[in-house]
């Protein structure tokens, strides 16, 4: 009875593993020194009224706040005013009234990161209501 | 009848086909995520700004890089053609259709300005500055 059980065993189908396993902790080391982490990225939203928009916007300017950009600095209601000091009045605003209208006029030699940098503040105290336009 | 049953065992070919052709597919997909976000272009930092989430796939985003030279998807384009493009996408998809400004923080507003325009002009007033929030350690 023994023997004939033994007969019938199937015996066990094998798949050498060891090449695969080679091959996936390839992929693995390589993956591990060439994938870079990506950049965490932000969106700023903001409104770019159109030309007839624009002149309505400057005529009627119901609790407006201008920010300018320069080259060479920032003015808030046109009074020149320090990087440092941005903040603060950004935030005294925001303050005041979270949905008022914040008009950003960029001259046109002010670099990109100037309007990013005036555009992070209004979103860190949450100014919603943004619109940018361009001065020469 | 005994060579029958030796057949029986676990077939590993077609898994180990499906998985090689599942890394494969991220490799190409990792490269090519890759290389649209290292188009030369230093972005600004905006730690404060809302992290982009769930990116809509309508998005047209338009590269700007420090000599004001326009691109989509690294293809460089006039804009005439950024107009064109933005023009006929807004009539598929609407006034609601979300472009991303993606501008190198060294770039002149003068250039900016010039992408932001075409946007008015093919009746996008909602626009959207790509910024870093987080640089990947």
């Amino acid at each position: 009875m023994a023997r004939k059980r033994k007969s019938k065993e199937v015996p066990e189908a094998e798949l050498p593993m060891t090449p695969m396993i080679d091959v996936v902790f390839q992929l693995l080391i390589y993956f591990i020194f060439t994938i870079k982490p990506l950049d965490v990225l932000a969106h700023l939203d903001v409104f770019r009224p159109g030309p007839e928009q624009r002149t309505e916007r400057l005529e009627v300017p119901p609790n407006l706040v201008r920010i300018g950009i320069f080259y060479d600095g920032f003015t808030v209601n046109d009074k020149p005013v320090a990087e440092s000091q941005l903040e603060s009045l950004i935030r005294r605003l925001a303050e005041l009234d979270r949905k008022q209208t914040v008009l950003i006029m960029c001259s046109a030699a002010s670099p990109h990161e100037f309007l990013v940098r005036v555009l992070n503040l209004c979103a860190k105290y949450q100014l919603t209501n943004l619109s940018v336009i361009s001065v020469n | 009848m005994r060579q029958r049953k030796e057949e029986g065992g676990l077939n590993m070919t077609p898994m180990i086909d499906v998985v090689f052709q599942l890394i494969i597919f991220f490799i190409v997909t990792v490269a090519q995520q890759q290389k649209e976000v290292e188009m030369e272009l230093r972005l600004a930092m905006a730690p404060d700004g809302k992290a982009v989430e769930r990116k809509d796939p309508r998005t047209i985003t338009v590269d700007v890089d420090t000599q004001g030279r326009v691109y989509i998807a690294r293809q460089r384009l006039s804009l005439q053609m950024l107009q064109n493009i933005l023009r006929g996408a807004v009539a598929r998809h609407g006034q609601t259709l979300p472009v991303v400004i993606r501008a190198d923080a060294g770039t002149r507003h003068e250039y900016v300005r010039r992408v932001m325009d075409v946007c008015s002009q093919a009746g996008l007033w909602k626009i959207k500055f790509a910024a870093i929030k987080e640089r990947a350690k």
